[in-house]
């Protein structure tokens, strides 16, 4: 009978290791040209999904029956510089796994969520030409998941954190036959590489505040303090960076204002990739990554106010936006982003109070199964209002913005169009920053032309009609 | 006399047109522009028709290609899959030159530059890949690959050999030494031999003697290549016509790349969707009720609020039309007039326009022109103000993109010359492509380097000019015919060569069922009879000749039940019986209750505040139906099932059916239902029809049909489409109760109809998703024909299980060791399965339609390709009355069902709505797909995978004299046949023989087989194959 740590290491192991290993078959054989069969790609889908679940379960089993609140997984350091051995300042990068009462739930609703999906595309994806393609694309999206949710240190989270997002672009992207998924798909990544590019940094402030990544040492969590009774140990200006930029990471990702304009375009992708990434997981990560560095809210109050107004800014937002969806995956995307503001607002709040912490997790846990049923129900849309309307006996009554019917009428039209129009957000990102980024680009191409043509002598411009025009 | 008259016709006419003003005329321009959208109204209620009506008057090989070259899909399909098609036999070659022959004609016997016959090229081009590619791709085939050093292997060893041989001969004989400068047939031959020595001499000439035969077969195909590359110099380059481009969007994107009608169909497609919307929003459009037009500029006349540069100056100009009330038609002819559109050129610049956003046109379209069909109806002349608005932002896309583009700022009116000077030229197919074109020719055909080399010019011009007018597209109608022929001599030889099972005359079968005509319950009356050998089917339009508005107890609106052509003009209401109604009422009011709580919560899901209470409390729970849903569906619905029945049990009912005749028809009570006239009109007419008028069996089935399944936002194209793409069952139980009444019994005894009084008719329903069998009013049956009802119903339990046995070898995922029970488990599960989206395959085998006896198909296995329509010719008159009402409903069902498989098969993303796992509800009237775009038409591709597009061969059993009777007088039916957008046949009721329609004619069809292959049942035949299978004799 191994000791129960040993128990905890080798589960906490398997809980990791079974998507990496369902990711490493799907890749390698896609990679060699030997491509699965679609039975084979779901039997290994479906059992690396059960076994990783399993493991799940038994730690939170233990946990409980043993009454451990912080389990931690050490994978080691894989890069150590040492100080004293170079003129480098001291460097490490561990990977490290933690298990406590925020992880858990996180990770078992992955679990159940994914593996529910995957039995679901099996069937939905059944004869697609991409059909070997997804599956790679959700295998590196669970490990993505695992890892993000389980992550120990800065470094680890950045790990699953980008193959979440590499893989939501590419899936967004999933029917690359036609140019509007891969322009979506696109906008998606880059929305997304903004937002990394602040997490990285609030890695790199982290390592050069600690010269470490661990959260354990910034929020101050340990086994004696779990998840969330820390109180991190920054203060002032630092944790006042880092935070701002953790949030701003998370609002990426998360689709809060003003990121929220990729969400509707998230859309493109098959059901059960909608479904699971943006009505589920991957929208709710920004809000678990605010969850998880939650003592730092408490110990810098400005930090929980901006994530309150960030939060209750989103909802309302979201909700006007929602209202006027004529489309239902557009519906339910912005009723979704509504909740997430929701729960942002209430992490913000926990900072005060800190119960309030476990209600954002209960909200997220029961949103996320919520939406996703709602989701992968939603092609069933007209059966359903048919029923309804059977059962009720005539049509569906029609909630004509009762509450907007207060407002002055150039007001609503106003806000109406503002709601259609999603709150001009992509028009302000295609004028304001796409627009000059891409002239910008485009002198530069040109520049470049008029020196090649120097320097190779020729004197024939071989700048492109289009370009020469513009000048 | 004509002569004279037209020109006057001509003045006079043009003399009215001038009299009309623009406006008018523009609102013409608009209608006849429109004609090209896509006719497809609400999804809800799908309705099967031909995707290319708008050219029906043209004949379908024409229209197909012009079809295919207006709307940029595929006429046919890919060369490759015709070829794949070759491959596997499905095409034969025999029936390639027979079709080419029947193409060709005479002029297939013109030789061609002197080398062979236009129809021997043709053949080697069909029979034999001819590739072709950029110069680059051309050049890298040459070096790097074989073609140089070996044949290739399409020609035959005897054309190599003769390749080797005479090249070999011409070289020693003609060239070696005399070389070309004395050489002296043709003229000019010095410059185009000019090659000859330099490749003499890579082949070390000197040692002519020593050549193995691998290099004279390098050395053949070199010259042989030099002599087309020389041969083809002389023929002129030719830019390839150039489809006439009329919109400025399309120049500007040829010239800079950049698509204006991204940015207007961006606010397009959200605007259409929010004004057409039935209840997806909780907030409408405001101002919806004043027009488009109206409601665009009230929304977007503000002018602080948008970002987007492009849009400047629009609310101005919006604010402009609204406060000098411009009509909607006057603005577009401003803003025609103000991108230069001539009134010549109206109609197509509009069309194009249509074009660029046709599902979302088309959709205001048919709205428009079918308030009745929806709840939110629009008003009349939407689609006018669609253009209007669509112009005026085409105007300011235009403008911006063409400032920032190309640096343009003048006037739109000149944009388009302006940008016709700076597109580029099309590309002219170059020398190298159609010299390889000749190279690969040559070989197949055994064309020896000598034999062009004496070519002149004429006749490199003809050959060439021969070969690049039989092209991709020509090719491909050719293989389409043979894919045709080949299926249609299949058919027409099994109907030729099938030995008649008749029951024996005079006795009664033991049961006898009317079923609907469509062709998936041609494998359900077939094991009908294997189960039953004594029993009898009948095929008939679904709507059992009981054309009504239908109301069921727990619906909440009335449903046309009857073809999309007939309206409807009965009401017909399901209402529980008397002693249950109290029962009954108080479910419905439990029903509400629980409808209006889950509409709440529906909506409330939605919303904030609710949102969050329920997602932070409930939320949870609903993982449970999740996962118990996708990974055991077909239990979780048994046991949802079972719930909902402890819950609310299902009350006995009775339709509503009888109205006194001094009543008019209305949907209110006592205006409900048919006189007993018109009942006993209709049950004659569903009698005679199908010929049922004597020796009528102790129990008669009529069962209709519908399919159930989730997360389908297409089932209603699963449906009946004889009921206007709705479930069947009510016709088929008021058929049913209507042959019951002893009134209307007595009634039809005096028109001839004799229904024996132990006779009793049921009613009934077969869910083709699930194949299961309702049969309604059980408790109606006579104890007399109890048990005889209980054996019937067991048989068709059994039926049930062996038609989804053989559903299952089509659906790839089911194994093809299924027992008949298992098989029966899989479909069931299919239908609960939030996950499948192939819940069945449609009509993806429609293909044929058999208007005759039964005796003539009974016994054949049609593989659920043939929609099986009963009539007996004997029994009708000699003008054809019956035959006429009942191809009154074939051509535009059947007809539009195979057509609009047709298009959604050869072009999915085109004209088919592509692949179903991207698509989205908008408005609740179709799909997008992704959260923007337009709205999708047509079918997705896992309804019409499997499908082999050709088109419907229907045979009739009856004269040509009737035929053309009945042709005369149903003018649809008349065009598609003569424009052959269906094949038509004639069989004559006394004999077997079989004449086909052809350019006006009825010719005699000599069959091709001489037997048919026989199997003892359908399992036997069908055990093990996934594919479409050959027609068999059944029974042994």
């Amino acid at each position: 009978m191994p000791d129960l740590e040993t128990t905890f290491y080798i589960l906490g192991l398997i809980v990791v290791i079974a998507p990496v290993l369902l990711m490493s078959i799907l890749g390698i054989t896609s990679l060699v040209d030997r491509k699965l069969s679609e039975a084979a790609t779901g039997r290994w889908c479906k059992c690396t999904s059960a076994i990783g679940f399993t493991a799940a379960a038994s730690i939170l089993v233990l946990m409980l029956a043993y009454d451990t609140r912080h389990v931690v997984i050490d994978l080691g350091n894989w890069v150590h510089i040492d100080e004293s051995a170079t003129e480098h300042e001291h460097y490490h990068f561990v990977f490290k796994f933690v298990f406590d009462r925020l992880s858990v739930p996180f990770l078992l609703l992955s679990y159940v969520l994914c593996g529910t999906i995957a039995a679901f595309a099996v069937k939905y994806m059944h004869r697609e030409r991409g059909y070997n393609r997804f599956f790679t694309l959700y295998s590196i999206f669970v490990v993505g998941m695992v890892v993000a949710s389980l992550a120990g240190t800065i470094e680890t989270l950045f790990t699953g954190w980008e193959l979440v997002g590499l893989s939501s672009a590419l899936l967004v992207a999933f029917f690359h036959e036609r140019p509007a998924p891969v322009r979506n798909g696109l906008r998606v990544w880059v929305v997304y590489r903004i937002s990394d590019a602040s997490l990285l940094i609030a890695a790199v402030v982290m390592h050069h505040l600690h010269g470490e990544g661990d959260f354990g040492r910034l929020l101050g969590t340990d086994p004696a303090h779990p998840w969330p009774e820390g109180h991190a140990t920054a203060s002032g200006g630092n944790a006042l960076a880092v935070g701002l930029l953790l949030i701003f990471a998370a609002a990426g990702k998360s689709a809060l204002v003003p990121f929220s304009g990729w969400l509707p375009r998230a859309m493109e992708g098959p059901t059960p990739s909608s479904a699971i990434f943006y009505g589920a997981l991957s929208v709710h990560l920004g809000a678990y990554l605010l969850l998880r560095v939650s003592p730092l809210l408490e110990a810098v109050p400005i930090l929980a106010i901006v994530v309150i107004a960030l939060g209750l800014t989103t909802a309302a937002f979201a909700y006007l936006i929602g209202s006027v969806q004529t489309d239902i995956k557009s519906a339910l995307t912005f009723a979704s982003l509504a909740q997430v503001g929701i729960i942002v607002t209430e992490i913000g709040v926990g900072a005060f109070i800190p119960f309030v912490w476990y209600v954002a997790l209960v909200h997220l846990l029961g949103h996320a199964c919520l939406r996703t049923l709602q989701f992968v129900r939603a092609p069933s849309l007209l059966q359903d209002y048919k029923t309804l309307e059977n059962a009720i006996g005539g049509r569906l009554p029609q909630h004509a913005g009762r509450s907007m019917r207060l407002l002055p009428e150039s007001l609503r039209t106003w806000m109406y169009r503002f709601a259609l129009e999603r709150g001009y957000l992509d028009a302000f990102l295609n004028e304001y920053i796409v627009g000059p980024f891409v002239a910008l680009f485009h002198k530069l191409d040109e520049l470049e032309r008029r020196w090649t043509a120097r320097l190779a002598g020729s004197d024939r411009n071989t700048a492109n009609p289009d370009v020469e025009q513009s000048t | 006399m004509l002569e004279l008259e037209c020109p006057t016709i001509m003045k006079y006419c043009e003399s009215i047109e001038s009299r009309r003003s623009p406006l008018e005329r523009l609102k013409d321009a608009i209608k006849h522009a429109a004609h090209l959208l896509p006719a497809q109204g609400p999804i809800t209620v799908f309705i099967h028709h031909n995707t290319l009506h708008a050219f029906e008057q043209e004949p379908f090989f024409e229209a197909v290609e012009r079809g295919g070259a207006v709307f940029r899909c595929e006429p046919y399909l890919s060369e490759q899959r015709f070829r794949e098609a070759l491959a596997r036999g499905r095409i034969r070659f025999a029936d390639v030159r027979s079709c080419l022959r029947v193409s060709l004609g005479r002029s297939g016997e013109e030789r061609i530059g002197d080398l062979c016959s236009r129809f021997a090229l043709r053949v080697a081009m069909l029979e034999h890949p001819v590739r072709s590619g950029s110069d680059a791709e051309i050049s890298w085939f040459l070096m790097e690959t074989e073609a140089l050093r070996r044949a290739t292997p399409s020609a035959s060893a005897a054309t190599r050999a003769n390749l080797i041989a005479e090249t070999r001969r011409w070289v020693m004989r003609d060239l070696r030494g005399s070389h070309a400068g004395k050489h002296r047939s043709a003229r000019g031959s010095e410059s185009r031999l000019g090659w000859f020595p330099s490749l003499l001499e890579r082949f070390h000439g000197t040692e002519i003697e020593h050549w193995t035969e691998k290099s004279w077969e390098a050395f053949a195909l070199e010259s042989l290549w030099q002599i087309c590359l020389a041969g083809v110099e002389q023929v002129p380059v030719q830019r390839p016509a150039e489809a006439e481009v009329n919109r400025h969007r399309d120049l500007l994107l040829r010239v800079s790349g950049t698509d204006t009608d991204l940015r207007v169909n961006d606010i397009l497609i959200r605007f259409c969707a929010a004004y057409l919307d039935q209840g997806v929003s909780h907030w409408p459009l405001p101002n919806r009720d004043q027009g488009f037009f109206l409601s665009f500029c009230s929304l977007y006349r503000r002018s602080q609020a948008s970002p987007d540069t492009w849009m400047k100056g629009l609310p101005a100009e919006l604010a402009r039309l609204q406060d000098q009330q411009i009509s909607p038609l006057a603005s577009a002819l401003e803003s025609l007039a103000e991108l230069g559109v001539p009134e010549f050129e109206w109609e197509t610049y509009l069309s194009q326009s249509f074009l660029a956003l046709r599902g979302w046109a088309g959709m205001i379209h048919e709205v428009e022109m079918r308030a009745d069909r929806v709840a939110q109806p629009i008003r009349e002349g939407s689609l006018v103000e669609f253009v209007a608005i669509r112009l005026l932002l085409e105007r300011f896309a235009l403008r911006h993109d063409a400032r920032a583009t190309i640096g343009y700022d003048g006037p739109l009116d000149q944009l388009r010359e302006r940008l016709r000077a700076l597109s580029p030229p099309a590309a002219a197919t170059s020398r190298e492509q159609r010299a390889f074109l000749v190279f690969q020719i040559a070989q197949v055909l055994g064309w020896v380097p000598e034999q062009l080399f004496h070519l002149l010019p004429e006749d490199w011009i003809s050959l060439v000019q021969e070969i690049e007018s039989f092209g991709d597209i020509p090719q491909r109608r050719i293989f389409q015919q043979a894919y045709e022929k080949r299926f249609r001599d299949q058919t027409l030889d099994a109907l030729a060569l099938h030995e008649r099972v008749s029951l024996k005359p005079g006795l009664a079968p033991r049961f006898q069922v009317i079923t609907c005509l469509d062709e998936r319950e041609e494998s359900f009356r077939r094991h009908i009879e294997e189960v039953a050998p004594d029993a009898q089917t009948f095929g008939v339009a679904g709507f059992f000749a009981m054309a009504m508005y239908y109301r069921g107890a727990t619906d909440a609106h009335y449903v046309p039940l009857c073809p999309i052509v007939i309206t409807p003009k009965h009401w017909v209401e399901e209402q529980a019986e008397e002693s249950e109604e109290q029962e009954h009422r108080r479910q419905r009011r439990f029903q509400r209750v629980i409808g209006t709580a889950t509409h709440q919560a529906h909506v409330g899901s939605r919303s904030a505040a609710f949102g969050a209470v329920l997602a932070s409390t409930m939320g949870v729970l609903a993982s449970i139906p999740l996962v118990a849903r996708i990974l055991f569906p077909r239990l979780t619905s048994r046991v949802r099932g079972s719930l909902g029945r402890i819950m609310q049990r299902k009350s006995a009912t009775h339709l509503k059916m009888e109205r006194v005749p001094t009543c008019e028809p209305g949907s209110e009570n006592g205006h409900l239902g048919f006189t007993l006239e018109e009942m006993t009109t209709n049950a004659e007419r569903l009698l005679r029809d199908i010929g049922l008028t004597h020796t009528f069996s102790r129990l008669v089935l009529a069962i209709g049909h519908g399919s159930f399944s989730l997360n389908n936002p297409h089932k209603s194209a699963y449906d009946c489409g004889a009921c206007g793409g709705s479930p069947g069952a009510p016709n088929a139980r008021t058929a049913a109760l209507v042959l019951n009444d002893p009134r209307v019994r007595e009634r039809l005894a005096t028109r001839g109809i004799m229904i024996p009084s132990q006779t009793h008719f049921v009613g009934g329903f077969h869910n083709t998703c699930d194949d299961s069998v309702t049969l309604f009013d059980a408790g109606k049956v006579p104890p007399t024909h109890r048990e005889e009802f209980e054996r019937v119903r067991r048989e068709l339990v059994a039926c049930c299980e062996r038609n989804a046995h053989e559903r299952c070898r089509r659906f790839m995922s089911a194994p093809l060791t299924l027992t008949f029970a298992e098989a029966k488990q899989h479909v069931e599960g299919r239908s609960e399965d939030l996950a499948q989206t192939r819940p069945e395959l449609g009509h993806a085998t429609n293909a044929i339609c058999h208007v005759g006896r039964r005796s003539r198909t009974r016994g054949l296995f049609f593989d659920r390709r043939n929609f099986l329509t009963s009539y007996d010719p004997t029994q009708d008159d000699e003008n054809g009355t019956i035959l006429a009402r009942t191809m009154a409903a074939i051509f535009p069902v059947c007809g539009g069902i195979n057509l609009e498989y047709y298009f959604s098969h050869v072009d999915s993303p085109g004209y088919g709505c592509g692949t179903k796992l991207p698509h989205n509800i908008a408005s609740l009237l179709g799909v997008m797909d992704g959260a923007a775009s337009d709205l999708r038409t047509g079918l997705p591709w896992q309804m019409t995978e499997i499908h082999e597009p050709v088109r419907l061969m229907i045979i009739c059993e009856t004269t040509p004299e009737i035929m053309f009777k009945v042709l005369a007088g149903n003018p649809m039916g008349q065009a598609m046949t003569e424009n052959g957008w269906v094949q038509l046949a004639v069989q004559c009721p006394e004999t077997n023989a079989i004449r086909l329609f052809r350019d006006g004619a009825f010719e005699f069809y000599e069959p091709q087989a001489e037997s048919l292959p026989r199997a003892a049942t359908s399992v036997d035949w069908y055990r093990g194959w996934r594919e479409h299978l050959e027609f068999a004799e059944i029974g042994s």
